[in-house]
C-alpha cells in the first residue's frame, strides 16, 4: 500500500513537469499549426538562463521566474519574426517547419557549449532536498512547486483565451486564420505573441526542471519527445487535455516498473506516442481548438 | 520509364563511378584517405536511401537509425556465427531491415509532421529496447567483430559499388512512372488517390526499399568499424545525420544527396579536429539557411549558380 | 551538358579536391625523424571535455617532463617526445577516423588512447589493424581487453574490481559484526558497459558469500535518466541495508538528490566510483554526502603512501598550481610514462619491440599496489586495486582501504540510519 502511494505521488510529480513541458509546444502547435522541434532547445535555454542567474546574482531561481518568462517570450517572437514567418504554410510547410526549427535547436546546443561548456550543472539552493511528508510518502519541495505551476498554467491560459481580447483573437486567429484579416485582425501580430507565449512557457520548464535534476547543452531531446507524447495524446490544442494527458503519461510510466525492468520503463512514454499517433491522431479527446 | 534513357547520362555515371574506383588503383592514396572515402560511400548510399522517402515521398523520417541498426546488428552476428561470409551477411541484413520496414505500415497512414514525430518515437524506443537486449546487441557493450584488413581495403569498392547502385536506383526512380507516382502522393494525397495512385501501397514499398538499403548500409558499416554498439546506431544523432544530409544537399533531388553526404563526412573530419562543436552551429545555421532561401540545398545553389553563369555568357555574346 | 551530369561533375570534383591534399607519400611525412610522435585523441569538447581536459593535462605533464630531461634515450641517443593531440569530442566514427588519420596520414609512432570506455573500444580496432601499440588509461571494460588483440595495454583496472573490493571491505565489517548477516543490497547500475561490470563485481562477490549477502533489487537505468522516484521507490519497498549504485556525475546528483528528498537512508551507501568530487558536494550540500564510499583508480593522498605518486604530484602541482590532481591526470600521466619507458627500454622505435617491452614490463607505479605490469592474463589490463574512500562529516574524504595505505577508518553503519 505504501508502494502505491509512493508511486501515484511520483506519477503525479512527473506529471506536473511533464505538463509544464508539454504547454508551451502545444499552444504553438495549435495556434500556428507549426511543430517547435526547437523546444527542447528553449528548455535548454531557460535552464541555463536560470542557473546563470542564480549563480551569477543570486537571484533564487522561483524569483527569477519573471525574469526568464520576459527573456524567453522576446526570444520566441524574434525567432517567429526573423525565422518562422518566413515558413510557408500548409501541408507543404510540415518537413520545412521541422527542419527549420530543428536547425534553430541545433544553434541554440552550439551556442549553450560555446558558452557553457559541455559540463553538467545544478542549481543548487538550501531547500534542494528539502521534503514535505504526506501519507508515509515524501514529497519534494521543488517538485510540488512545479506541479502548483502546472495547475496554474493552464487556468491562466483558460483566463487569457477566455476573458481576453487577445485571447479571443488568438482563438479566431487558430480557428480560421483568413476570416481573421477581414474582421481587422493582425494575424503576423497575434502568431507572434502566441509564438512568444509558447517560448516563454518553454523556458519556465527549463528554469524549473533546472531546480529538479542537472543539465547541460546537450539538454532537451528526452523532454521534447515527452512533450511531443503529452500534446498528441491530449488532443490538438486542448490545454486542459494536456494536463491529463500528462497525467496520464506519467501514471503509465511510473506504474510500468511494476511490470518492466526499470531501464525499459524509459521506452514506455515513446512506445504510446507511436500507438496514441497510429490509433486515434486525435488525441484520446478528439480534435478541438484551442480553449 | 517516362522517355527514353538517355545515353550520354548513363555512360556519364559510369564513367564516374569507374574513375573513383580506379583511384585507389592509380594513385598513391593513404589508408587513412581511403578509409575516409570508404566512409563516405556508406554514409552516401544511407542518405540517398532516406531520400526516396524523405524527399520523393515527402515523408520526413526521424526514425531511420533504426532500420540502421537492425542492419547492423543483424551482419554482425551473422559474421560473428560463421553462417555468412561478409558479403551474404550484409544482404541478409538489408532484407531484414527491408522486412522490419514493412511493419511501419500502420504509420504511413500519418501525414507530414505526424509521421515525422511517430518516426521519432520509433527511433527512441528502438534505442532503448535494443541496449536492453543483451542478446542480439550485447548490449551497452556492442559486439566486436574480427579484424580483417583485406575486407577493410575491399570495403572501399564494395561500398562505391553499394553507393553507384542507389544513385543509379535514385536516378531511375525518379524519371520512372513510378517516381511521378510518387510525387503525386508527396504532393496531395487525395488528389494521388482519385486518380488511382494509392499511397499506402507505394509508400509501403518506398519504406519497405529505403529501410533495406539502410539496412544494408549498417552491415557494412559494421564491418568498417569492427565493433558496434547500440547507442552509435541506432542513436537520434545517426537518423538525424541522414536527414542533414540529404537537406544540405538537395532534399527531393537525385543526386543532392551525394553531395550532402560528401559535406556532412568532410565537414566533421577536418573542422572537427581544430574547431570542435562548430559543426553543430554549421549545420543548424544551413539547414535555417536552406530552409529559408534554397529549400533545394546546395544542389539548388549549384543549379542557380550555374543558370546565373550561362545567362552571362549569353548576355556577353549578344 | 544536363544538369544532373553537372551535379555529378561537381560531386567528382569535390572527391577529387578531398583525395589530392592527402596524396603526399608516407615517404615524405617521415622523413624528419628529429622526434618521437606519440598521437592521441581525447574529448577536449563535448559532453566529457571536462575530463578530457584533465587527461590532457596529465598527458602535456608526462611530455613537457620527460622533454625537459632532454628526451629519451633511444638507442644511446637522446630523442625528444611530441605529442599530437585532436579533440573526438566523445564521438566513436570520430575517434575511429582520427586515429586513422594520425596513424596513416600524420604518420606517428605510438597511440595513447582516449577517454571512454565504447570510444576506446572502437578506437583501438584501429591500432589492433594496423599493428601499433596503444596504451590507453580511459578504457575500464574488461570487454576491450577480452578480443585477444596483441596491440592494446590498460592502465585502468577493471570496474569489477571496484565492485570486488567494496564488498571485501564491507565484508569485513559484517564480520566485525557492525553489519547484519545476512544483509541484503539494493544494486542500482547505469546500463553501459562500466556499470554492467560493477555490477557484476558486486553479484559475484554475493554468490560466492554463501549467503552472507543477497542481492534483492537488481536494476540497470538509462543514462542521463532524469526521474528516478519509481526505482528510488522500488529501492524503498525491498528493504535493503545497502544501497549501492553505478552512476556517472550527472545521474549520481540528480539520483541522490532525489534520494535524500525521499527520506531514503541506508547502512551503507555508495555510488561506485563517485563520492567525493567537489562538483558534486557543491550540488548537493556536504551533509548530505556524509558516509558515502566510493572507489576510485588513484586519489592525491597516496601521495604520503606510494613515493611515485608523490613525484607526480609534485610534479603536478609544479606546474599546475594548488589544484589537486584527480585520478584522471595521474592515470594519463602513468599511461604516457609507461609507453614512455617501454621505448627506452626497447632502445628503439621499432613497433614490435616495444610492444614486446610492454607486455614484460614490470616497473615501479603511482598506481594502487606500487607496481605498473600488464598481464596476459587480463589481455594486457592492469588488475592494480582500487583505493576506497569515504566521506566524513568534517569534510573530508580518507582513504580506508586498503589497509597498507589507508589515511583513517572508515565507517560502517550510517549512525544515522543504523536500526
Amino acid at each position: 500500500m505504501a508502494r502505491f502511494i509512493d508511486l501515484a505521488f511520483s506519477a503525479i510529480l512527473q506529471a506536473g513537469l511533464y505538463a509544464t513541458m508539454a504547454y508551451g509546444l502545444g499552444l504553438i502547435y495549435g495556434v500556428l499549426r507549426v511543430v517547435n522541434l526547437a523546444h527542447g532547445g528553449v528548455i535548454m535555454a531557460g535552464a541555463y538562463l536560470g542557473w546563470v542567474l542564480f549563480e551569477r546574482w543570486g537571484i533564487d531561481p522561483y524569483l527569477s521566474i519573471p525574469i526568464v518568462l520576459v527573456a524567453s517570450f522576446v526570444g520566441g517572437a524574434a525567432m517567429y519574426r526573423l525565422l518562422v514567418r518566413h515558413l510557408p504554410r500548409g501541408a507543404a510547410g510540415g518537413p520545412a517547419s521541422l527542419l527549420l526549427l530543428f536547425g534553430v535547436w541545433l544553434v541554440l546546443r552550439y551556442a549553450g557549449y560555446r558558452l557553457f561548456t559541455g559540463d553538467d550543472r545544478t542549481i543548487r539552493t538550501t531547500y534542494s532536498t528539502d521534503a514535505v511528508s504526506l501519507f508515509g510518502s515524501f514529497l519534494a519541495v521543488n517538485r510540488l512547486a512545479v506541479l502548483g505551476i502546472a495547475v496554474l498554467v493552464p487556468v491562466g491560459l483558460h483566463l487569457l483565451l477566455r476573458r481576453t481580447y487577445l485571447g479571443a483573437a488568438i482563438r479566431a486567429v487558430a480557428q480560421n486564420p483568413a476570416s481573421c484579416t477581414i474582421v481587422g485582425i493582425d494575424v503576423e501580430r497575434i502568431y507572434t505573441i502566441t509564438f512568444g507565449l509558447g517560448t516563454a512557457l518553454a523556458g519556465l520548464a527549463g528554469l524549473l526542471a533546472a531546480t529538479i535534476f542537472s543539465f547541460n547543452p546537450g539538454f532537451g531531446s528526452g523532454e521534447l519527445l515527452k512533450s511531443f507524447v503529452v500534446v498528441v495524446l491530449g488532443g490538438l490544442g486542448s490545454i486542459f487535455g494536456m494536463a491529463l494527458a500528462a497525467l496520464i503519461l506519467a501514471v503509465v510510466e511510473t506504474f510500468a516498473i511494476l511490470v518492466l525492468p526499470s531501464y525499459l520503463t524509459a521506452a514506455v512514454g515513446f512506445v504510446m506516442l507511436v500507438l496514441v499517433l497510429v490509433l486515434r491522431p486525435g488525441g484520446l479527446f478528439g480534435q478541438r481548438v484551442l480553449g | 520509364m517516362i522517355g527514353r534513357v538517355p545515353r550520354r547520362g548513363v555512360a556519364a555515371y559510369a564513367g564516374v563511378v569507374a574513375l573513383v574506383a580506379a583511384v585507389p588503383v592509380v594513385f598513391p592514396v593513404s589508408p587513412y584517405t581511403h578509409n575516409l572515402l570508404t566512409f563516405a560511400f556508406l554514409m552516401i548510399a544511407g542518405s540517398l536511401a532516406w531520400n526516396w522517402m524523405g524527399g520523393f515521398v515527402g515523408q520526413v523520417s526521424f526514425g531511420h537509425a533504426t532500420m540502421f541498426g537492425i542492419g547492423g546488428f543483424v551482419a554482425a552476428r551473422l559474421i560473428l556465427s560463421g553462417a555468412l561470409p561478409a558479403p551474404l551477411a550484409w544482404i541478409a541484413a538489408g532484407l531484414v531491415a527491408g522486412v522490419v520496414a514493412l511493419g511501419a505500415h500502420p504509420m504511413l497512414r500519418l501525414r507530414g509532421p505526424y509521421f515525422s514525430i511517430a518516426t521519432i518515437g520509433v527511433g527512441e524506443a528502438s534505442r532503448v529496447i535494443f541496449t536492453y537486449w543483451e542478446g542480439f546487441t550485447g548490449g551497452s557493450s556492442g559486439l566486436s567483430l574480427p579484424i580483417d584488413p583485406i575486407l577493410k581495403y575491399q570495403l572501399y569498392w564494395w561500398g562505391l559499388g553499394l553507393a553507384g547502385l542507389v544513385g543509379g536506383a535514385s536516378w531511375l526512380l525518379r524519371r520512372s512512372t513510378l517516381g511521378l507516382q510518387l510525387l503525386a502522393i508527396k504532393a496531395d494525397v487525395e488528389a494521388a488517390a482519385d486518380v488511382g495512385v494509392s499511397a499506402t501501397f507505394y509508400q509501403d514499398l518506398i519504406f519497405c526499399l529505403s529501410g533495406a538499403v539502410v539496412g544494408l548500409t549498417g552491415g557494412l558499416y559494421a564491418s568498417y568499424f569492427a565493433y558496434i554498439e547500440p547507442s552509435d546506431l541506432f542513436g537520434f544523432d545517426r537518423s538525424i545525420g541522414f536527414v542533414l544530409m540529404a537537406v544540405i544537399g538537395g532534399l527531393g533531388t537525385v543526386f543532392g544527396p551525394i553531395l550532402g553526404a560528401v559535406v556532412f563526412v568532410l565537414l566533421r573530419q577536418n573542422l572537427l579536429a581544430s574547431y570542435p562543436e562548430l559543426y553543430l552551429g554549421l549545420y543548424g545555421g544551413l539547414l535555417i539557411v536552406i530552409i529559408l532561401f534554397e529549400p533545394l540545398g546546395l544542389t539548388g545553389l549549384g543549379l542557380r549558380l550555374a543558370r546565373r553563369v550561362r545567362r552571362a555568357r549569353e548576355g556577353r555574346r549578344s | 551538358m544536363t544538369n544532373h551530369s553537372r551535379v555529378l561533375f561537381f560531386i567528382a570534383a569535390a572527391l577529387g579536391a578531398t583525395t589530392a591534399p592527402a596524396c603526399k607519400p608516407k615517404a615524405a611525412a617521415r622523413a624528419e625523424k628529429d622526434a618521437i610522435v606519440i598521437g592521441a585523441t581525447l574529448p577536449l569538447t563535448g559532453s566529457e571535455a571536462r575530463i578530457g581536459g584533465f587527461f590532457k593535462e596529465g598527458y602535456e605533464l608526462a611530455f613537457e617532463e620527460l622533454n625537459r630531461k632532454g628526451g629519451l634515450d633511444v638507442g644511446g641517443k637522446k630523442v625528444k617526445v611530441r605529442l599530437t593531440l585532436l579533440d573526438d569530442t566523445s564521438t566513436q566514427t570520430t575517434a575511429v577516423s582520427l586515429a586513422d588519420r594520425l596513424i596513416n596520414s600524420d604518420g606517428v609512432d605510438f597511440l595513447l588512447g582516449t577517454y571512454g570506455t565504447n570510444v576506446v573500444e572502437a578506437q583501438s580496432t584501429v591500432a589492433e589493424q594496423n599493428s601499433i601499440p596503444y596504451v590507453t588509461g580511459g578504457g575500464a571494460a574488461t570487454a576491450i581487453y577480452k578480443r585477444g588483440y596483441k596491440w592494446i595495454f590498460g592502465t585502468l583496472a577493471p570496474v569489477e574490481l571496484l565492485g570486488t573490493t567494496l564488498m571485501t571491505w564491507i565484508a569485513e565489517q559484517q564480520a566485525a559484526g557492525k553489519l547484519p548477516k545476512p544483509a541484503k543490497i539494493a544494486l542500482v547500475w547505469e546500463n553501459t558497459s562500466h556499470g554492467k561490470d560493477f555490477r557484476k563485481g558486486i553479484s559475484d562477490f554475493a554468490e560466492k558469500s554463501g549467503g552472507a549477502f543477497q542481492v534483492v533489487v537488481d536494476e540497470s537505468f538509462e543514462l542521463n535518466g532524469k526521474d528516478f522516484s519509481p526505482l528510488l521507490g522500488k529501492v524503498k519497498a525491498a528493504g535493503a541495508d545497502m544501497f549501492l549504485a553505478d552512476a556517472h556525475l550527472p545521474d549520481y546528483i540528480t539520483m541522490h538528490r532525489q534520494y535524500v528528498a525521499a527520506g531514503l537512508c541506508h547502512k551503507i551507501l555508495s555510488y561506485g566510483a563517485r563520492g567525493s568530487e567537489k562538483a558534486a558536494i557543491d550540488a548537493l550540500g556536504q551533509e548530505n554526502v556524509t558516509y558515502i564510499l566510493s572507489g576510485v583508480w588513484w586519489n592525491s593522498q597516496l601521495a604520503d603512501k606510494i613515493p611515485q605518486s608523490k613525484l607526480f604530484a609534485d610534479a603536478y602541482h609544479a606546474k599546475y598550481g594548488a589544484k589537486n590532481p584527480e585520478w584522471f591526470q595521474a592515470l594519463a600521466y602513468e599511461t604516457a610514462r609507461a609507453l614512455f619507458t617501454a621505448i627506452e627500454q626497447a632502445g628503439s622505435t621499432d613497433r614490435e619491440a616495444v610492444r614486446a617491452k610492454l607486455a614484460s614490463m614490470k616497473i615501479p607505479s603511482l598506481l594502487p599496489g606500487g607496481t605498473l605490469e600488464f598481464p596476459a592474463a587480463t589481455g594486457a589490463q592492469v588488475q592494480n586495486p582500487f583505493v576506497l574512500q569515504q566521506n566524513t562529516p568534517e569534510g573530508k574524504a580518507p582513504i580506508i582501504y586498503p589497509k597498507e595505505i589507508a589515511t583513517g577508518e572508515g565507517i560502517a553503519p550510517d549512525p544515522r540510519c543504523a536500526k
